[in-house]
């Protein structure tokens, strides 16, 4: 007899976890999200970027059921969208939404037995965000980071294999930041499909192999991380002879350009040169290097250049 | 549907206002029975003790019952307005709920209270008929306990009509002021428009009249002047009260109210984001 084959595997063998299709939302004269089209795949990470009302969280609340799109279609796991489904994906939209006047336990309940989860696993996940000791507190007594923590907990319930997180992060101070990334990067080695939106470019920088960047409620770009950060790096060398170096280095055709900056060159290479062969070129025309240093371009400037 | 009767016991048992609101619709029916039992007033031929005997109780308690409606209707307008404000109405669809089950979580607790006002009501029935009945016979112990279940349609009809309110405004306050506005003046002021007949088929007024003022009259006096073979006249053969709809039509049209409420509520949820 076979053995039964996890949900897991199922998933990991779709196509797509989540598609969308020209999805689109107005608030009266206001559209929030215009004809948007993403498909998400199994075990990727899939960052939502962009500027405050760009239109994530919209995105993210007609995915989750909770609005209706004015036009277009998305499907979980190659299918209409049901609210069964919903029991199977992990999801935190905004703010977390609990009974202030309910202790710990009593809102995970409450959440395990919609989403038909064994109420044990409240024990699993209240200890893996560190409330279990607050189990008893009601909780409009948490901190706001607590509260986000607990929602994380909540959407933990059942090991889903599909997380949806919108700003995970909101509110919560440098050392919860870190926390929460843990457990993202902890769920990610799982292999587990992530989407998660958020502002804060350096998480979805660390965290995702996969972003898309919203403006006005349209996607302007998207792909893999490291794809979208495939760009020229520029090199920055000093040296005391820096026009010297630069006419060498453009004699030599290592370099796409060369620009000076007192006594700094910025030097974009071209492609399959490396910052050491700059050194080594330097070194060899009788030139010592005092500084080289590739600057690593960051998503959030290719954001600010692409949201601009 | 077990999970969602859980939750349902889950969040009101431990607020603490629904406990508050509960305990203060008991005891306050409690005092005005127990107040108006203890101030008999007793002359040759007229005794206000009938009230309190089988079978006259089982009309003048779900009269009695039917003034505390409006409490039970505000505790469902806190406990629906209270999932708007926490948000958590939200929080079951993206967990998993339709919302259809959104809907069946707040029938059950209307029903759940509905059943707590009805065994209330029989319980006190009960214990006051037993004190206060000398005729414990069968046809005079059972004769008008209909109206028990007509009391329970009531309560259940005035929640419902919280229900739809607290859907329709999100907000419990707003709800709560324009509930109380509505039974309270704005019916009222609008059925003046109508003719008589007409003005019966309200939804406030077919509700409320399904447990219609006892006739004190007649059951004070009844069983002195049955027993001395004089006719006592009614309220309404004095012109005091208009003619109400026989009992089953009122029924229906609260049944009919009802679901009419719970339909556009569900309407409601299904049309609007949440």
């Amino acid at each position: 007899m076979k053995p039964a084959r996890s949900s897991h595997s199922k998933i990991t063998e779709l196509e797509n976890i989540l598609e969308t299709l020209n999805l689109s939302k107005n608030y009266g004269r206001i559209t929030a999200v215009k004809d948007l089209s993403l498909e998400v795949g199994p075990g990727h990470v899939f960052g939502i970027l962009g500027p405050n009302g760009s239109g994530k969280t919209t995105t993210l609340s007609i995915i989750s059921g909770i609005i209706e799109s004015n036009a277009g279609t998305y499907r979980w796991f190659g299918r209409e969208p049901r609210a069964g489904m919903r029991k199977n994906i992990g999801s935190l939209i905004e703010v977390p939404n609990f009974y202030p006047y309910l202790n710990l336990t009593r809102n995970l309940s409450i959440a395990a037995r919609i989403k038909d989860k064994p109420l044990d696993d409240i024990e699993r996940v209240l200890k893996m965000v560190n409330l279990w000791e607050r189990r008893k507190s009601r909780f409009d007594t948490l901190s706001l980071g607590m509260k986000q923590r607990l929602a994380l907990s909540s959407v933990l319930l059942g090991d889903p294999d599909v997380l949806v997180l919108d700003e995970p992060a909101n509110g919560l101070d440098p050392e919860g930041i870190a926390e929460v990334r843990e457990i993202i990067l902890r769920e990610r080695e799982k292999q587990k499909t992530i989407i998660l939106a958020s502002h804060i470019l350096d998480e979805v920088e660390k965290v995702c192999t996969h972003v898309a960047v919203l403006k006005n409620g349209q996607s302007i770009a998207r792909g893999k991380v490291h794809e979208l950060l495939a760009v020229d790096d520029p090199v920055i060398v000093s040296c005391p002879e820096p026009d010297k170096l630069k006419e060498e280095i453009i004699r030599a055709g290592l370099s796409k350009s060369v620009e000076k900056n007192g006594n700094e060159l910025l030097v974009i290479l071209k492609k399959g040169k490396e910052a050491k062969d700059i050194n080594e070129f330097a070194f060899s025309k009788g030139i010592i290097l005092d500084r080289l240093e590739t600057r690593k371009t960051s998503l959030e400037s290719q954001f600010l250049e692409l949201v601009k | 549907m077990r999970s969602i009767i859980l939750n349902e016991i889950t969040k009101t048992w431990s607020y603490t206002a629904f406990r508050v609101i509960i305990l203060l619709h008991f005891f306050l029916f409690f005092l005005v029975v127990l107040s108006t039992s203890a101030m008999d007033i007793t002359v040759p031929g007229f005794s206000t003790s009938h009230l309190y005997q089988f079978p006259n109780i089982w009309e003048y308690f779900p009269w009695v019952a039917s003034w505390f409606n409006l409490l039970l209707a505000i505790l469902i307008i806190v406990m629906t307005g209270n999932e708007y404000s926490f948000r958590t109405f939200r929080q079951h669809v993206v967990d998993g709920f339709s919302r259809i089950q959104l809907l069946s979580g707040k029938a059950f607790l209307i029903l759940m209270i509905g059943v707590y006002s009805l065994l209330m009501v029989l319980l006190f029935s009960l214990i006051f008929g037993f004190i206060f009945s000398n005729d414990y016979s069968d046809g005079a112990f059972l004769n008008k306990t209909y109206i028990l279940l007509v009391y329970f349609v009531q309560a259940i009809a005035y929640m419902s009509a919280g229900f739809f309110l607290a859907v329709l405004f999100r907000n419990t306050a707003l709800a709560i002021v324009l509930f109380i506005l509505y039974r309270l003046i704005i019916e009222p002021v609008f059925r003046l428009f109508f003719p008589q007949g007409a003005r019966l088929y309200f939804p406030m007024k077919a509700i409320s009249n399904l447990t219609p003022l006892p006739e004190f009259l007649s059951i004070s006096s009844g069983n002195q002047a049955g027993a001395e073979g004089v006719d006592t006249l009614s309220f309404r053969e004095m012109g005091l009260m208009a003619e109400d709809l026989p009992v089953l039509v009122n029924l229906l049209l609260a049944l009919g109210y009802t679901a009419l409420f719970i339909s556009l509520a569900y309407l409601l949820l299904r049309k609007r984001n949440l």
